[in-house]
């Protein structure tokens, strides 16, 4: 059964995507999932392991290819089904354009090991988006006050532990301004106490109403921060709705027993 | 005997210098045609590799010399030994360059690639600003163990009649009856070769100040 996102509320939708499938090989992973994300909102996507939503997260940022369903960027149609069950792809030129709308913050951080921590973040606006270069310094002086990392600006990654170049890396994805910021299982590879910095950042952002869609085993962070959440289990979406409601009273069968193993 | 030496010496240093500049950016593109999505391209380039490297230099050299004539009827002149010699030199250790730069390109964890792609990198900005700086930490010690074998197998130009170093060394051992010119040219070798290790050891160190 296709799972429609019925949720009531206001702002644009920024990124919307339509029955989404996605095999690997003969393996199906994405068996008909829509999604609908409006400005200003906080999407948690959670789900035992091999579930979809990395695949999720990728089809969303370009990195996989839809085999069928609608991806869109507001104006910008990425991805459009063809009626025949197959999406097609824009021009090179558009999906430049629609990855100018959205930032991907990855699990095992992939920071440029060989710049410093400011060349990471202002490197991209300079190089991709052609901002004057104080501009980004100074944007970037910004971004690691905010991360609580004034001072590291000429560290290189190396040397930070792994919360902190988490936090490079969310800054690096907002220095370039997206609407949308994905996360994918932003603390699974830090231990608890490093965990805790990242989470904050990223609560920080939810006050600040980005529009974030985040992948995460955090069950109490994905409680308190997100608005909605998604359960998601071999490749269908079992339950979704605000995220008190699916995590403190699951309706699904599925959704409980997932839920039961965090103790909670 | 050292003046004679001397002279050869220029003549081995000027291979030296002629293959690097030539070899190091045609090993690239011969890299990137190997790793083509485009087949014919990369079926192309594979082979190139194979048979360069499978094939004696000191052959592939006379290849050059005297295939022109014996292939094509062409008389290319008297300056020909050294074009060959460079040519061959030149495309001989691009093949190796190749291999090496692959590797070093294949190790790059495809995280570097994604989170390019998803900041907006074109493929060349990714190659030039992320991938190629960290390739070239990998490879440094592969390509110093190329780099300080060139130098000695700049000898086998002798086969093309090029007094370089070492074929002098040979003339002046002949003439004297004595083993000595030997020692001095392996001397210079070891010397030429402590150098390229300094040299090495110092870009070593400087991009020691990070690590994956």
């Amino acid at each position: 059964m296709a799972e429609e996102t019925a949720h009531e509320g206001t702002g644009k939708v920024l990124v919307s995507l339509e029955h989404a499938k996605k095999s690997f090989g003969d393996a199906p992973v994405l068996k008909d999932i829509s999604l609908s994300v409006r400005e200003g909102e906080v999407w948690g996507i959670i789900g035992p392991s091999g579930g979809g939503k990395s695949t999720l997260l990728r089809c969303c940022t370009l990195l996989e290819t839809l085999d069928s369903g609608t991806l869109r960027y507001e104006d910008i149609t990425v991805a459009k089904d063809n009626g025949a069950g197959h999406s097609v792809y824009a021009d090179k030129a558009t999906l430049a354009k629609a990855r100018q709308r959205f930032g991907l913050v990855f699990q095992n951080f992939n920071l440029f090991p060989h710049y410093t921590v400011l060349q990471n973040i202002i490197d991209a606006p300079v190089s991709v988006q052609k901002v004057p270069k104080d501009e980004a310094i100074a944007r970037a002086h910004e971004l690691l006050e905010k991360m609580d990392l004034a001072g590291k600006e000429d560290y290189v990654p190396c040397d930070l532990s792994g919360g902190q170049q988490q936090r490079v890396a969310i800054a690096r994805a907002l220095a370039m301004r997206p609407d949308v910021l994905f996360f994918d299982e932003p603390t699974s590879a830090l231990d608890p106490e490093l965990t805790k910095g990242v989470l904050n950042v990223i609560r920080q952002l939810a006050e600040e109403k980005m529009t974030m869609v985040i992948v995460t085993h955090e069950m109490t962070f994905a409680r308190d921060v997100a608005d909605h959440i998604v359960f998601m289990d071999a490749g269908v979406v079992v339950e979704e709705g605000p995220a008190e409601q699916v995590i403190d009273h699951p309706q699904h069968e599925r959704t409980r027993a997932f839920l039961a193993n965090y103790g909670d | 005997m050292l003046g004679l030496m001397g002279q050869g010496l220029m003549l081995t240093g000027q291979i030296f210098v002629v293959t690097l500049v030539g070899a190091l950016p045609l090993g690239v593109l011969v890299a990137l045609a190997r790793m083509s999505r485009f087949k014919p391209l990369a079926v192309i380039a594979t082979l190139y590799i194979s048979i360069l490297r499978g094939t004696p230099l000191m052959l592939q050299l006379m290849a050059l010399m005297f295939g022109p004539y014996y292939l094509f009827g062409a008389q290319m002149g008297a300056d020909w030994k050294f074009w060959a010699c460079d040519i061959g030199f030149i495309l001989n250790y691009a093949a190796y360059f190749a291999e090496i730069y692959r590797s070093g390109i294949q190790s790059i964890p495809r995280g570097q690639y994604e989170a390019a792609q998803v900041l907006g990198y074109t493929r060349a900005q990714t190659f030039m600003k992320i991938v190629l700086p960290q390739v070239v930490k990998r490879i440094l010690p592969a390509m110093g163990n190329e780099i300080i074998t060139l130098v000695k197998d700049t000898s086998l130009a002798f086969v093309l009649g090029i007094m370089e170093m070492f074929t002098r060394a040979q003339a002046i051992a002949a003439s004297q009856v004595s083993l000595v010119p030997y020692a001095i040219a392996a001397a210079i070798y070891w010397v030429c070769c402590l150098i390229i290790e300094f040299i090495l050891n110092r870009v070593e160190k400087k991009l020691d100040y990070y690590h994956d």
